[in-house]
Parts: C-alpha cells; sequence; structure tokens
C-alpha cells in the first residue's frame, strides 16, 4: 500500500530531487516536509517515499527511528518542545516542564485529549541564552516564565501567539567583525549586504587571487574551527587534493546541537549573505562547484531565511554559472536535518546528509580527502565560514593581529546560566574569562556565589574559580584543563547541584549517542542510570569511583568524539566535587533540590 | 609497491604484505587479538572496540581493525591500557546482557562467554535493572532474543553485502538501537540462517535447533548437502541418531561459512513420517509391504522372465534404466555397469539438467586444437574462482534460486574485487544488480546473442527491438556489450540450460576468442547431476564420457569388467517412456528419479515392469510394481561432483531403519539375478572410478580431509556431433528441492515457499 503525495509535496519532493547528485540525499528533508503536512508519518507515506527512492521500508525505518523529529504517531496541533538541557535547566526548565504536565494534564510524549496540545522534553534547542525556552512546531518562545506560558495555552490556538528573534548582545568590549551588520535595518537582505561590503571578498578573490592565495590569507589568519574542535581552516583546506576524479564539496555545518550554544543562528538570521560569501570562497579556493548548508531540523525558520537570500544570490548572479562573468561557478542549496546532536559530527554530518542514519564514518580517510558522495570535502562551522570574507578583505594578519597567538580574530561566545546578562557577544579571541562573566555578564544572579563554569558548550570540562583568570582562546583553555568547543560558557552559582549538572548532561549523551560503539551505547546509558540513582539518594560509595572509572574506560575508546564529550564533563565533575557526591550519600533526596528556580535575565 | 612491509608486534618482527589490516596481520603470526564487528570479507565497522592497540606514536589506542600495516609500524596487543579496554568493554556489554548461558542455545560455543572467561569482567558492578524484552519470532526459522544481542552487526551485514537480501537492519538509536527485521515484527527473506550462524552470541537462534542441544552432546559428521548442484560443506550435528542442526562449523571447504535455507535445514525430509522403510510390492492392484528378501527375489524372477534379456536389438529392448541425478558416484557407476553388464542394456539415461556431455565434448575438441598450449585443459571453473575472477560471463539460469553458492561466490568477487559481471538474460534476475553490462533479450534468443558475440554475421537484427518489459536492444548497447565483454581477459563463463547441444560447442567457440584463459561452468541441478553425467548414466556414453561406439573406450571397460558391451547406443529417457506406452520396454527400473511426475501415470501402469528404488512414493513409484526403499546422501559414504566438477566426500551421518543403500540394494540385485557386481564397497568402487574414468584420478589426501577436488575429465574422446536426449533444468528455487523439498518440513513451512515468483521478464 501506498499513497498519493499531496501536490505541495510533489513540488517539494522535484525540487528537492534536483539538489542533488544522489537520489537518497532527499530522504530526511523529505520525510520531515511529509510530516509537516500529514502531522506524522503513516506506513502508506512511508511506502511510497521508499518505493520513489528505491530503498527498502526497513532501511527507512532505520532512518525514520534515528532522528528524534520524526514521528509514527500524531502529535497536538501544537507540539510544545520544552528545553531542560543545562543552560535552561540552571534558569529554572524542570518547573516549567513540571507546571507544563500539570496544567496540560499530560505527561512527555502525550497529548491532551483534545488534540491541541502535545507535550515533550527535549535537548537543547539553540535558545541557551534566552533561557528557559519552548518551541511550539518550529517556533521558538523564549524565557518562558510560568504566567508566559499559560497564556501561551491561550494565544496559541487563537493565533495570537509571537515567536521570539533573538537579539545580538551588546557590550563595551565588544570588537564587531561578524556582527557589524547584525543592527542594520533589512540586515538579512542582499542590499543592505551589498552595501556594506557584501560580496566584495568574492569579487576580490576571483578577480585578483589565486585559489591557493585564498588558502594561504586564511592561514595567515589564525582562524581556528568554530565548530568545536578549533582546527586551523586554512590547513584543512590545504588537505584537499588538487586533483580529484569525484566532484568536490563544502559542507557548511549549522547544525549547533551543542548544548549551550547559540550563535550560528545569529549569524544566520541576521547576516546569510555573510555566510554564502564564505561559503564561496572556500568553494574557490578548493574548486569545488557545489556546496550544502545542513541545517539542524529545529531551525526551521533559519532555513527560510538563508532560502529567501540564496535565491537573491543567484538572482544577482553571485551563485550559479559564470559567476561575475570569471567562468566561476558555484550551486549551493540548504538541507535539514531532523533532530540529531550526532550529525554535527562531521562525518555522521556527511552520512545523514546522504540519507542515512547518523552513524559517523571509519577515520582516515578524512573528509577534506574522502567526504560527501566520496568526494574531497570541505566541512566547516557556520561561524567559520562567516569570518573568511573579513579575512580576504582586510587580510589575514589583520585578522590574526584581532586575537592571541595562534588563536585569530573575534569569536561569538554565548554566556548562559546564572549570569545577569546572558547573551551572544563578539569578543576578541583571549578576552579573560572572569571578565567575561563579572563584567559582560553582568556577574552571577541574585548576587550568588560563583561555582563552576563549563567554558566551551557541555562537552568541556568544567573549571572552577581557579581558573577565572584563563583568557578564552583554545590554546589557553586547553592549559586550564579544558577546552574552548563551540565558544558556549555556561555559568552556574552555588545553588547548581554538580551530580545534577553531571546527571543531566549524560542524559543528553545517552539520548544523543547514535549507538554505534559499545563503549559510548553502554557507557552513556549505564551512567546516566547509575547518576540518576546517585542523584536521588539511592547512591552506594563504590559508585563515585564506578561513576568516574566508567567515564574513564569511555574516554578515547570510542568510535566519534561523543563518547569522549559525554567522558570529560562526568570525569571533571567528579573529581573537582567529589564532596557534593559525597553528600548525597545520605540516602535522603539531593541537599540543593529544589534551589534552581525559574530566573530571567535582569533585562 | 614493496612486496611486503615489516612490523613489530610485541617484539615479534612480521613480514606482512602491503594493504593487510593489523589485526589479520597479528592473527595471522597467532597473536590473539579479539573482536566482534570485525569479520573477514564483510564491511568494517569498528564498533565493538574489542580489538583496540597500543601502536607507537598514536595518541591513543587504535582499532586494529581498521588500521593497515605500515613500514616500521610497532604494536603492542597486551599492556595494561590495552587489556583494561578489553576488559571494559566486556563490563559494558554485560551491563545489559541477561547471564542466561545455562539456557542458551549458544551456551559452549559463545564468544562472549569466551572472551568474559578469557579476559574477565564476569562480576557485574552495576547495580541498575538489565534490559527485559521477550524474544521474538522473526520466522520459522528465524527467532530473536534482543538482551543477548551485542549489535556487532554481522548479521545486518552478511544478509545486506553477502546475500544482498538487505532483510536486516538498525532501528532507533543509542541504547535503544536494535536490530529489526524487514517487516515490522517478521522476516520476508531467503531464509537461509545465515544470520544466525554468523551471530558471535546467542541473540538470534534457529527455529530448528532451539532448546534441542547443548553443543557438547553432539556429534559432528561434515557431509555434502544434497540438495543443489553447488555441493555445500555441511557439518550435522547428531544425537541418539537424529540430526539436529546443519552448518559448516569449521568454514572448511568450497563454501566457507555459506549455507542456503535447504543445506542448513532441508535434511529434515529424512525422518519424514512418510519415508519408505519397508518394499512394496503390488498385489492384487495394490502396494503393500514386503520384507526385503521378497522384494528382491521378486524383482529377479519377473528380469529373468524377460526373453532374451541379455541379446538385446534395438527394436525390442528389455530394459531400461534411469538413473538418479543425487545418489553418489559409486551408486551411479555401479549401476550403469549394472545396467550394461548384467542386464545387458545401453538402454540408460537419468534427468539431465545440464548439456556436460556438449560441454566436454566441446573442451576436447578445443583442446585438441590447442595441443601444447600451457594453460589449455584447466578450463572448467571451480566454485572459488567465481569469486576472484576478473570478469563473468552469466547467461541464463539464476544463480540467485537455483545455484546459491555459485550466486554468493559471483557477489563476493563484486563486492570485495571488483568482478565484472556481464549478464545475457531474458528475465530481471536478481544478479542485475551486481551486474557490469546486461544484454537483455526475449527468452528463446540467448543463442542469437551468442552468435553475435561469436562475430556471427545476420544474428544482430533478430536481437534488435525491444523486450516484453519494455528495454529497447540497440546496435549500439549490443556493440558496446560485445566490446567490453571482448576486451576481458581470463572471463569466466557461467551458463544454464539455455545453452545446450550445438549452442555449446558455439559458446566454447566465442569464449575462445577472449583474451587470456577462459573457464566453463554449466549449471546443473541437484546434488550429483554432474557426477551421473560424468559416471555415464547415458546411452551413448560410458563413464567419462567414452562413445559406447568407439572400439577402443569400450575395450577398456570390456577388460575391466570382464564382459562384452554392446556397441550401438541405447534409448534416452524420453524414448524408453515413448517405448512403454507402446508396450515395447520389458522393465522400466528407475533409481532416485522421478520421471512420471508431469505425466499421467495411467499410461503407463501395467504397460511394463517397473521397478522404483527411492526415499518416498512419489508420482513414479505409485505406477510401480515393486517399490525398494533406499537410503539418502546423509546416510551413505561416498563421493558427489557438483556443478563445477569438484569431488567431494559423503559421510554417513545417521540411518532411518528399513532403506538401504543403493549401492547395497545393486549387490542383492545382482546376487538374485545370479551374477556378481564388484566391488562393492563404496571405496573399492571409488578406486576403480580413479582408474577407469577420466579425470576421476585425483589426489586422495585433500578428499579425505574433507576438501574438494575437481575432476576434469575432458579427453578429446568425444566427437561434438552426437549428442540425443533432452536437456532441461527443473527450475528448482530456494524453498524447492524436487521430491526431497515436497517432503522437507521446513521447506514447506516457510511462508516464501508458497509466495515464490520467478523474476519478471525484463
Ligand atoms: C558529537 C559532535 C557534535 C558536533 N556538533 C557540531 C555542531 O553542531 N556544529 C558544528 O559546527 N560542529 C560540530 N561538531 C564538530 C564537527 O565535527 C566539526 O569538527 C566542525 O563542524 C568542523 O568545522 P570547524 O573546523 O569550522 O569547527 C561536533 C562534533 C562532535 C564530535
Ligand atoms: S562514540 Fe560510538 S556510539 Fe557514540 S556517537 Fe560515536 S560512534 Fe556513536
Ligand atoms: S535468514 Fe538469511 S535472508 Fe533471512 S534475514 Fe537471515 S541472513 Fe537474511
Ligand atoms: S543479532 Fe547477533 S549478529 Fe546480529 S547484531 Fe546482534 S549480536 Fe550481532
Ligand atoms: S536552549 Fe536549553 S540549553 Fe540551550
Amino acid at each position: 500500500m501506498s499513497a498519493q503525495f499531496t501536490l505541495k509535496l510533489e513540488e517539494k519532493f522535484s525540487t528537492l530531487l534536483s539538489r542533488y547528485p544522489v537520489k537518497r540525499s532527499v530522504l530526511v528533508p523529505m520525510l520531515l516536509f511529509a510530516q509537516d503536512e500529514y502531522g506524522f508519518l503513516n506506513q502508506e507515506i512511508v511506502a511510497e517515499i521508499a518505493r520513489r527512492l528505491g530503498l527498502t521500508v526497513l532501511d527507512v525505518e532505520g532512518v525514520i527511528s534515528y532522528y528524534s523529529m520524526l514521528r509514527k504517531k500524531p502529535a497536538g496541533r501544537y507540539h510544545l518542545q520544552i528545553c531542560t538541557n543545562i543552560s535552561c535547566m540552571l534558569r529554572g526548565a524542570n518547573s516549567l516542564f513540571e507546571h507544563a504536565q500539570q496544567k496540560l494534564g499530560v505527561g512527555p510524549g502525550e497529548a491532551t485529549p483534545d488534540g491541541l496540545f502535545s507535550l515533550e522534553e527535549v535537548e537543547c534547542i539553540g535558545a541557551c541564552s534566552w533561557a528557559p525556552a519552548l518551541q511550539a512546531n518550529y517556533d521558538f518562545y523564549h524565557a518562558v516564565t510560568l504566567e508566559r506560558f499559560d497564556q501561551l495555552l491561550s494565544d496559541l490556538p487563537a493565533g495570537r501567539a509571537v515567536p521570539d528573534t533573538p537579539p545580538m548582545s551588546h557590550t563595551e568590549h565588544e570588537v564587531q567583525v561578524l556582527t557589524r551588520r547584525f543592527d542594520l535595518p533589512n540586515a538579512a537582505s542582499i542590499d543592505t549586504y551589498l552595501a556594506h561590503d557584501g560580496y566584495r571578498a568574492l569579487e576580490k578573490a576571483l578577480r585578483q587571487m589565486t585559489p591557493d592565495s585564498v588558502i594561504e590569507e586564511v592561514k595567515q589568519s589564525n582562524l581556528r574551527g568554530r565548530g568545536g574542535a578549533g582546527f586551523p581552516a586554512g590547513m584543512k583546506w590545504s588537505f584537499v587534493p588538487k586533483q580529484s576524479s569525484k566532484p568536490k564539496y563544502i559542507v557548511c555545518n549549522a547544525d549547533e546541537s551543542e548544548p549551550g550554544t547559540c550563535k550560528d543562528r545569529l549569524l544566520m538570521q541576521n547576516d546569510p549573505h555573510q555566510l554564502i560569501e564564505g561559503i564561496l570562497l572556500a568553494g574557490f579556493a578548493v574548486s569545488a562547484h557545489q556546496g550544502y548548508i545542513y541545517v539542524r531540523g529545529e531551525y526551521r525558520y533559519l532555513i527560510e531565511i538563508l532560502d529567501r537570500a540564496l535565491e537573491e544570490a543567484y538572482a544577482r548572479g553571485y551563485l550559479g554559472k559564470n559567476i561575475l562573468g570569471t567562468g566561476f561557478d558555484f550551486d549551493l542549496a540548504t538541507h535539514t536535518g531532523a533532530g540529531a546532536y550526532e550529525c554535527g559530527e562531521e562525518s555522521a554530518l556527511l552520512e545523514s546528509l546522504e540519507g542515512k542514519r547518523g552513524i559517523p564514518r571509519i577515520r582516515p580517510p578524512f573528509p577534506a580527502v574522502v567526504g560527501l558522495y566520496g568526494g574531497p570535502t570541505v566541512l566547516n562551522n557556520v561561524e567559520t565560514f562567516c569570518s573568511v570574507p573579513s579575512i580576504i578583505l582586510n587580510g589575514g594578519q589583520w585578522y590574526a593581529s584581532l586575537g592571541t597567538p595562534r588563536n585569530g580574530g573575534t569569536r561569538l561566545f554565548v554566556l548562559s546560566g546564572h549570569v545577569n546578562r546572558p547573551g551572544v557577544y563578539e569578543l576578541p579571541m583571549g578576552f579573560p574569562l572572569r571578565k567575561m562573566i563579572e563584567e559582560v555578564g553582568g556577574g552571577i544572579v541574585g548576587g550568588k556565589q560563583f561555582k563552576a563554569v563549563i567554558p566551551g558548550g557541555s562537552s568541556t570540562p568544567v573549571l572552577t574559580a581557579d581558573a577565572l583568570d584563563t583568557p578564552m582562546d583554545f590554546d589557553s583553555v586547553a592549559k586550564a584543563g579544558s577546552m574552548l568547543g563551540s565558544g558556549a560558557v555556561i555559568v552556574m552559582h552555588e545553588d547548581t547541584c554538580m551530580v545534577e549538572a553531571a546527571l543531566r548532561i549524560m542524559k543528553f549523551y545517552a539520548h544523543e549517542s547514535c549507538g554505534w560503539c559499545i563503549p559510548c551505547r553502554e557507557g552513556t546509558s549505564w551512567l546516566k542510570k547509575t547518576l540518576d540513582r546517585f542523584h536521588s539518594g539511592g547512591g552506594r560509595r563504590e559508585d563515585i569511583r564506578l561513576i568516574e572509572e566508567l567515564a574513564k574506560n569511555m574516554l578515547g575508546k570510542t568510535f566519534c568524539p561523543l563518547g569522549d564529550a559525554a567522558a570529560m564533563p562526568t570525569i571533571s565533575i567528579v573529581q573537582k566535587f567529589r564532596d557534593e557526591f559525597e553528600q548525597h550519600l545520605t540516602g535522603q533526596a539531593c541537599p540543593l533540590e529544589g534551589r534552581l528556580e525559574l530566573e530571567l535575565a535582569s533585562e | 609497491m614493496a612486496d611486503s612491509v615489516n612490523i613489530t608486534v610485541d617484539g615479534r618482527s612480521l613480514q606482512v604484505r602491503p594493504g593487510t589490516l593489523l589485526i589479520e596481520a597479528c592473527r595471522a603470526a597467532g597473536i590473539e587479538v579479539p573482536s566482534f564487528c570485525y569479520y573477514p570479507g564483510l564491511s568494517l565497522q569498528a564498533a565493538c572496540r574489542m580489538c583496540l592497540v597500543e601502536i607507537e606514536k598514536a595518541p591513543k589506542l587504535q582499532t586494529s581493525c581498521t588500521v593497515p600495516v605500515a613500514e616500521g609500524m610497532v604494536v603492542r596487543t597486551a599492556t595494561p591500557p590495552v587489556v583494561e579496554a578489553r576488559r571494559s568493554m566486556l563490563e559494558f556489554l554485560l551491563g545489559n546482557h541477561p547471564l542466561d548461558c545455562p539456557v542458551c542455545d549458544k551456551g559452549g560455543e559463545c564468544e562472549l562467554q569466551d572472551m568474559v572467561f578469557r579476559y574477565g569482567a564476569a562480576e557485574s558492578r552495576f547495580a541498575e535493572e538489565k534490559r527485559h524484552i521477550p524474544e521474538q519470532q522473526w520466522s520459522p526459522v528465524v527467532y530473536f532474543d534482543a538482551p543477548r544481542c551485542i549489535l556487532c552487526y554481522r548479521c545486518v551485514r552478511v544478509c545486506g553485502e553477502g546475500l544482498d537480501v538487505h532483510a536486516l537492519g538498525i532501528v532507533n538509536r543509542g541504547g535503544h538501537s536494535e536490530n529489526a527485521p524487514n517487516h515490522g515484527d517478521h522476516l520476508e527473506c531467503e531464509e537461509c540462517g545465515m544470520c544466525i550462524d554468523i551471530c558471535p552470541v546467542g541473540a538470534l537462534t534457529s527455529g530448528a535447533y532451539r532448546y534441542k542441544a547443548r553443543p557438547w552432546e553432539i556429534n559432528y559428521v561434515s557431509t555434502i548437502c544434497t540438495h543443489c548442484g553447488d555441493g555445500c560443506k555441511t557439518t550435522l550435528s547428531v544425537r541418539n541418531n537424529t540430526i539436529l542442526r546443519g552448518n559448516n562449523r569449521d568454514h572448511s571447504g568450497i563454501n566457507g561459512e555459506f549455507l542456503c535455507i535447504k543445506g542448513r535445514y532441508a535434511y529434515d525430509f529424512i525422518e519424514h513420517p512418510e519415508r519408505l522403510r519397508h518394499p512394496l510390492v503390488r498385489k492384487t492392484g495394490q502396494l503393500v509391504e514386503t520384507s526385503w528378501e521378497e522384494a528382491i527375489r521378486m524383482v529377479a524372477s519377473r528380469w529373468k522372465e524377460i526373453p532374451d534379456h541379455q541379446n538385446e536389438s534395438a527394436s525390442s529392448p528389455a530394459f531400461g534404466v534411469i538413473g538418479s541425478n543425487h545418489t553418489t558416484n559409486e551408486d551411479n557407476y555401479a549401476l550403469q555397469k549394472f545396467a550394461r553388464v548384467i542386464l545387458g542394456t545401453n538402454n540408460i539415461d537419468h534427468h539431465r539438467t545440464a548439456d556436460f556431455p556438449a560441454l566436454i565434448a566441446a573442451l576436447s575438441a578445443q583442446q585438441h586444437a590447442a595441443a601444447g598450449v600451457p594453460d589449455g585443459p584447466a578450463c572448467l571453473a571451480r566454485s572459488r574462482d567465481l569469486a576472484h575472477a576478473a570478469a563473468i560471463l552469466l547467461i541464463g539460469n539464476n544463480p540467485t534460486v537455483q545455484h546459491p553458492l555459485i550466486a554468493w561466490n559471483i557477489r563476493e568477487g563484486c563486492r570485495l574485487r571488483g568482478t565484472r559481471l556481464y549478464v545475457i538474460h531474458s528475465q530481471q534476475i536478481p544478479l542485475l544488480r551486481q551486474s557490469f553490462r546486461f544484454l537483455p533479450l526475449r527468452a528463446g534468443q540467448e543463442v542469437d546473442a551468442l552468435a553475435y558475440l561469436a562475430g556471427e554475421l545476420g544474428r544482430e537484427e533478430k536481437l534488435l527491438g525491444r523486450t516484453p518489459g519494455g528495454r529497447e536492444i540497440t546496435s549500439e548497447s549490443l556493440l558496446d556489450f560485445r566490446n567490453r565483454l571482448l576486451a576481458e581477459k581470463d572471463v569466466i563463463v557461467v551458463f544454464g540450460d539455455e545453452i545446450t547441444g550445438q549452442a555449446v560447442s558455439l559458446l566454447v567457440r566465442m569464449g575462445s576468442q577472449l583474451p587470456g584463459h577462459t573457464r566453463y561452468l554449466g549449471l546443473s541441478d541437484y546434488s550429483n547431476s554432474r557426477g551421473a553425467a560424468d559416471m555415464g548414466l547415458l546411452p551413448h556414453l560410458l563413464p567419462g564420457y567414452c562413445a559406447i561406439t568407439d572400439p577402443l573406450a569400450r575395450s577398456r571397460f570390456e577388460e575391466q569388467w570382464k564382459s562384452k558391451l554392446l556397441a550401438q547406443p541405447g534409448w534416452t529417457a524420453e524414448e524408453m517412456l515413448a517405448a512403454i506406452r507402446d508396450g515395447r520396454l520389458g522393465s522400466l527400473y528407475v533409481v532416485g528419479a522421478n520421471p512420471l511426475k508431469k505425466q499421467d501415470p495411467l499410461e503407463y501402469r501395467g504397460k511394463t515392469f517397473l521397478v522404483v528404488q527411492d526415499l518416498f512414493l512419489h508420482e513414479t513409484a505409485q505406477a510401480a510394481d515393486v517399490v525398494l526403499p533406499a537410503a539418502c546422501a546423509y546416510e551413505k559414504t561416498g563421493t558427489v561432483t557438483n556443478t563445477c566438477g569438484e569431488l567431494q566426500r559423503l559421510r554417513k551421518a545417521m540411518q532411518v531403519l528399513g532403506p538401504r543403500s543403493d549401492l547395497e540394494i545393486f549387490g542383492h540385485l545382482a546376487k538374485a539375478m545370479d551374477a556378481q557386481l564388484q566391488p562393492s564397497r563404496p571405496d573399492e568402487v571409488f578406486e576403480e572410478i580413479r582408474q577407469l574414468v577420466s579425470g576421476y584420478n585425483v589426489p586422495l589426501s585433500q578428499l579425505m580431509a574433507g576438501e574438494a577436488e575437481l575432476a576434469m575429465p575432458i579427453n578429446g574422446f568425444l566427437s561434438p556431433s552426437e549428442f540425443p536426449g533432452n536437456v532441461s533444468s527443473s527450475q528448482d528455487h530456494l524453498f524447492t528441492s524436487g521430491t526431497l523439498g515436497r517432503y522437507s518440513q521446513t521447506l514447506n513451512i516457510v511462508p516464501e515457499g508458497k509466495t515464490y515468483k520467478p523474476p519478471d521478464p525484463c
């Protein structure tokens, strides 16, 4: 049995098919669009999609069940997805989620009897600085108090609810490179962009530079990857073989899912052409002619913004054939994910882009040599690409000089958790951590005591007060025993239970482990269970050692870095807060239970 | 590139072929490196992390299953971090793994159990509940116990990559990841049980074997499957004279780990309640049970009454004999000798499913022509050659269902070694998925295609146009196929019953135009079709394809058999049946065959004295005057020859009470006819075969060790013009196997057998 596509879906299908050299790539977007259309993926539509793509139903089922956003049962008309991940949790998301359950009279994953609302606890949705946050279908609502939540329940069905778009935050310390056009009227439009340096770097490169000199400039700039690993971008580009029998690709990682991170969102929302230009420059540098922007499925509104920008760029001849009359061809398209943190990992992302389960690949070979569809592929984070036009325009030296040695430029730091002014700030590399918390972030909320900070997204080890003088660049943070990661600085004050923090972080990794390898699949789920029992008062003394050892047994032994990402914060929390673990051994509930009140930003 | 690189493992220097995976290099040197997910021949996973080792200069432990050796590499496999990593992987696994080894089918031969024993971690440090999921039945033969699954993905890969069935897959994510069948809660597949066999633990178990026995109570008998022409080696697990399981336990022989549903499960006809256990004789119209003595006496006395049985002339023959394509070489050899010497007739034939006489004749003629060419005679392909071939040309047949092992090997070549598969076919057979070039045609045009490829003029026009499935055949597509093929070196040509008689000569002529060393493989049904032809169950050929009309050949056999042989070729099976209908045949002796299956038995009843020797009361047996219950291949020793010509040994696994082996029955009958049929023991008969039958004088040591030897009876004796008789495949597929298949419980309960449809025309 198979179903007919609606006209709209039929159109989507043929547009999508034209985007990729391999049919299967349309699978994940197609499933998500079909779900938007029908409310859920019924068996007939699954069979029809499988048939059209020449796949088995089992193969498609494997894909559907991998991605969190895809569902095989109907949801409510308004599917309320409340984030309880670490940044939102610090801001009281647990009480919001409790409240929502009571108010709606449903549990997680359930729908109200009238079918109007369904409720789900979700992992980080990229609204960390505006916590606690939720999504109603694809719309974001930030800083959701209990009152605002109740209001939403009546506003949504009445069509009165106005979704939030996140603001860029400013500070006297900021150095504006990436964000300098953000506050212009119509910032996202190509006209604004063109009026403010837009596509001038591309012109310069195409007319005055060679691909090698573009790579050289980027090397000079000391631009390091903003996705997490901090790998020098110019060096990565130089690994792409000059000659290749297979087409080369540029892939932009806009999967932004590292808990605490919501910066790429602002870059795409406010200046999509900057990203497009950055990707074009990479394409020119490695002689690729096709690119994809892989955007996390939750960021639907950003895909729409990007698609509009792409259309403009095509219309003005910045994309397509013979760009600016120079003979350079480049095509670029967006590609939606469907809910999977692991698909931010570069090789899993490529699998996902090829329409498969997001299972990482064996490396070597690295994507620069064998990547998308087997071709050499440059894969970088949104922010990394966005930095390139300024580098080409103003020179690598100039960019390098903005930061610290080997750490060029500025980056977007995401402040979340217990600071008075959480937000996304553009600061030079090497900006001191203490100053970031105290001056940029306005200090700890309620005048409370600082306890710990996660400096680079939830995958990085926590730092304590003794590390506050660390300059925030890749090398210095590494020296302090952690990682700069995605630049997500999550601040925790004295009322934070570190066992609970460890538990919440582990819960995330257990949810997001792709399940491929034994140590990560089993390790994260045992650690989650053990931490859960421990936090709720059932801990045994030997569990403290067990938790640390299990995490160490994962570390360095998993198939991809997700296992390390789960292990590292855990090990650091056990080691640095062993006393808090011991305080949990009373057989009682957590001593700090219920202290994380719903807290909103002070301005 | 250098032909070896030097590496050091645990202080030992090793020389290894470049490109070898470190895990293989270690294992070849006897250095133990554990693994679950690594499996030779299947894609790399690096998922279980059991094979982690220390490599000097690497920042962390490396998976030896993914790292190729490199010059100067220094590796340590037993340092404390490595040992601890292994132990911790096992600890992770055991967290959810039920410790029900005492009731698990796999207990005693489980890789997880072995590893825990060797590397520790038996003590659980986890306080949480394990996962509980009830066991699922996915098909009559496949059961799945989810908590036992360690997600090594072997089953998924063997089914997808190895079989190209893709019936298994992983669903969900993280700790919820689970192996799943292709139809929600059940499987629709080939039911081959390969997934069960390859599972390192007891997660997939066999419906046939579950809870029946513990490995240590079992006697293992390695023998050969009795179903199709591929002749897979199988190990039968036997307890108390009952076969409990079939698998190729040590992965030796021509099939490695491979077995299809028939090899793995369809031994179960053996104890079917309808299996004949007593001789039957017709009394007042009814077949009634009798003793062996009476039955033998009755046959012999009737045969003796038939006038002139020693003195036959072609117009009024006394006897006809139809032999079997699943009895042993020894049985077949003895039967034709019985017919020619004791019954004094050349009216002997069998159901021919591939034209081996024509192939041997054509190759012999070619050998004559190419005398002195170094690789002249080695022109038959062995089954494993397919997995290493540069190019294969397949004409007709549907190996996926008719020759599962041949198809498995072809796919292996295509998958791992880039074999280019050329297919000429009138149907959309599954192997098209592996094909490099496809020449579609209308059924019956195979010979035109061959002639076209051989360069005969005027053939192209016949092929052009549209196939029933709507494929356009153009001059360009034909030319492309021909040009590509003719540029291939060392091609293996595989053909079905679409190519017989003169077309086989044409095929060999075409093949000899290809560069390099062309080899051939004729596809025949049943376990010993090739052996039946080789042993001379043919009206015009003595064993080893010696023409009966050739005085020189005849005299060799006459000398050994101490008997004069008739020089006149006998009747084919079709001619014998026609003679019965006309009342012109005194007696027909049918051994292990069912020639009346598609006939109206009434046309034959009472028109001849019909003796049938077989396992079941099939159509022919129902029309018989005497039925002699015979033993099957699993109850015998002896040899069989597969479709490639590979000779292998059967070993007796068990015996059902009542039936007797064919060879033994021939002996009784001979004696009752006041004659002698010597030798009478299978090994002695085999010695005689080795001496007399061209191509069978193979070395014995390999054979005795359970390996195969290629019999190459190419002899130049046969002139390619004489090949009477019909050749046609019975079109058995994965879920049928002639009469035997009808009595196999497994083949009858799997639903795929009922729903099987041949491929669509292309
Ligand atoms: C589990 C995991 C998740 C990741 N998620 C993201 C992500 O959401 N966005 C991102 O840009 N990089 C992510 N990365 C890093 C990418 O693998 C990759 O290093 C990065 O996109 C490369 O771009 P860059 O060099 O510009 O940082 C992730 C890595 C891992 C291991
Ligand atoms: S570490 Fe293993 S299970 Fe975890 S996400 Fe990576 S591959 Fe998947
Ligand atoms: S029985 Fe054979 S065909 Fe069926 S799932 Fe297992 S391996 Fe695949
Ligand atoms: S069922 Fe067996 S073979 Fe398949 S993944 Fe699980 S453990 Fe491996
Ligand atoms: S949006 Fe909740 S942690 Fe980021």
